[in-house]
């Protein structure tokens, strides 16, 4: 394995309801650090279950996906790895509703080692990173989509994960929030490095990405698998 | 933000269903502190009026009903002359229904006997003598049968008149009508029969001293026990009847309250199916959820349990009014029974919590999010 391969699947599978259902049918893909993979493909396709196991939300069925050369399937401390390696950005934002923006932030800091007073200014430094200054005691449903996703990208970035995953960020937004929310992903993936991976079905948000994967019926696309 | 923010914010979300749970626990804990408290305040209203009436010992057969079983007068000839005893004084003691009282202690006491001598009249005298169908009140006893001295009253067949009112120095004693046992004896039919020994010790016989001469006063009446003066009740068939009754009732309560906590728990939990799985997306660990759901319970046990305490106590206050009650029972409360209430509703809190946080921690992160 190359020193700078983040990601690195080999004949993944999935398979659900006792095989009936196939996800993922042997993929093949490697992610190096610093690239924005957009991941592609039409609904039901798997992009998003492939998501997912980057993320150690689900397990392959077959197959071996490795993290930095550890099996993630076999990760002794799952959640270690939600909270420290990767950061997540849901389709449907994912926020707490009875948490205000600030207090939604610092949701994934806590139990990490942080005082109260640390948290609170940490989740205030990346609001304001994100241009929500003025909504920091908003609750998600005074907030418009645009601005949930916004915060839903801070929270991703609390615990300074070296790895960005976003599923559909833009599925729910206008295209002009829509505009807004990749380029925010942009610029922290110019300005943080690391790796950013997005699941999206929409060409024009796909085209910010370094590099695509197409996938199809649960396996990547012929003409991308010499990737 | 902390995490008991966290917890906090998770039981206020559902504020009507959080109370009533919160109440429902507090039912169960203030039946328990209300009974519990009563029955010490019973066993208490005992051993205070034994001590003002100077009685260390008392001898007498409490194992069959709420009144000492009777026995016959010539047993304390066999104890009288034990070294360490400074003298007794003989007593029937009887719980009966008065003019429109339900319930009142009617004490006999040997006319001459050292209890005379402790009684602290406020108002009249005492009876003249052993003959004269007078009867002395009780304080509370005066109140709650409406009599003043002068008054006439009634007891069983028998017409008195009431001569004196005396201020018992506890609870007890101020609940009684006290005449002469020979009087009393007559109205009952109990000739010749009494029910109790109080026994004045010697004040030079420390507490094994008196332990010792209580066994040997068992070697010499049988057919009676004798106890150190504040435990006499606590040996009372009907006092550990109401006593067990007490916490049976109370401890029914506590699991209709961890019903009612592991209900609400569950919906909690089965509502918040996807928050669980976002914040085990977010890296949350399966111990802190379950954390989280037991310390929500915890806290509603603890919030139940407080509430419980003052309406316990409120319910306790109560039950000293009713005019059945009144001066039959104060109500004993102390910081001990307040911290067994309160380590019960945390209790009940954490054990209801226990199954829910469990089946929130199984929750599935990726399948979660897509519920």
């Amino acid at each position: 394995m190359h020193s700078d391969h983040v990601f690195e699947a080999q004949e993944l599978g999935k398979e659900y309801d006792g095989g009936q259902v196939h996800a993922l049918r042997g993929v093949d893909a490697t992610i190096r650090d610093g690239e924005f993979i957009a991941i592609v493909g039409q609904s039901g396709c798997g992009k998003t279950t492939l998501l997912r196991m980057l993320g150690a939300l689900d397990r392959p069925t077959a197959g071996q996906l490795l993290y930095r050369g550890e099996p993630i399937p076999e990760l002794r401390d799952p959640s270690a790895y939600r909270a420290r390696e990767v950061g997540f950005v849901f389709q449907e934002f994912h926020l707490l509703p009875t948490f205000t923006a600030i207090e939604n932030v610092q949701l994934p800091m806590l139990g990490m080692g942080l005082s109260a007073d640390r948290r609170r200014r940490r989740a205030a430094q990346l609001l304001e990173a994100v241009g929500l200054k003025h909504r920091f005691d908003h609750l998600p449903a005074k907030l418009s989509g645009g601005e949930r996703q916004r915060v839903a990208i801070a929270r991703s970035l609390a615990n300074e994960p070296p790895v960005l995953l976003a599923d559909e960020p833009t599925g729910n937004l206008d295209s002009e929030n829509a505009e807004m929310v990749m380029d925010l992903l942009n610029r922290i993936h110019r300005e943080r490095g690391g790796v950013l991976v997005l699941v999206t079905h929409d060409a024009a948000v796909a085209a910010h990405a370094s590099r695509q994967i197409e996938m199809k019926d649960g396996r990547i696309a012929p003409c991308y698998q010499s990737i | 933000m902390t995490f008991l923010d966290i917890v906090l914010r998770g039981l206020i979300r559902r504020p009507l269903r959080t109370g009533l749970t919160a109440l429902g626990i507090s039912l169960g804990i203030a039946a328990l502190v209300a009974l519990v408290g009563t029955a010490r305040g019973f066993q208490r209203g005992w051993a205070d009026a034994m001590k003002a009436r100077g009685t260390d010992i008392v001898v007498s057969n409490m194992a069959g009903a709420l009144t000492p079983t009777t026995f016959d007068e010539s047993e304390r000839d066999r104890i009288s002359h034990l070294p360490g005893i400074k003298s007794t004084s003989v007593l029937l003691v009887n719980l009966t229904s008065v003019e429109d009282a339900p319930m009142v202690i009617v004490s006999g006491r040997e006319w001459g006997g050292y209890e005379w001598k402790n009684l602290k009249l406020v108002s009249g005298r005492l009876p003249r003598d052993a003959g004269e169908a007078a009867v002395v009140l009780g304080k509370a006893a005066a109140e709650s049968l409406r009599k003043k001295v002068g008054d006439p009253i009634q007891i069983e067949a028998q017409q008195l008149q009431v001569v004196g009112i005396a201020d018992g120095g506890a609870l007890v004693e101020n609940g009684s009508i006290i005449l002469s046992l020979p009087l009393l004896q007559q109205i009952m039919g109990d000739s010749g029969k009494i029910n109790v020994i109080d026994v004045e010790v010697d004040p030079s016989l420390g507490e094994s001293g008196i332990k010792r001469l209580c066994s040997e006063i068992d070697r010499q009446i049988p057919e009676a026990h004798a106890l150190e003066a504040a435990n006499h009740i606590g040996d009372s068939m009907a006092y550990r009847l109401i006593h067990a009754m007490s916490w049976g009732t109370s401890l029914l309560a506590v699991v209709v309250g961890v019903l009612g906590v592991t209900n609400t728990m569950l919906m909690s939990v089965f509502e918040r199916t996807r928050e669980i799985g976002i914040l085990l997306a977010i890296g949350w660990r399966r111990i802190r959820v379950i954390q989280l759901i037991l310390s929500e319970s915890a806290l509603l046990g603890l919030t139940g349990g407080i509430v419980g305490i003052l309406l316990g106590y409120a319910a306790a206050k109560a039950i000293e009014m009713a005019p059945a009650m009144r001066g039959l029972v104060q109500a004993d409360f102390t910081p001990g029974l307040f911290a067994i209430a309160v380590a019960i509703a945390v209790g009940v809190g954490v054990l209801s919590g226990a199954y829910p946080a469990w089946r929130g921690a199984q929750a599935q992160p990726g399948r979660s999010l897509s519920a």
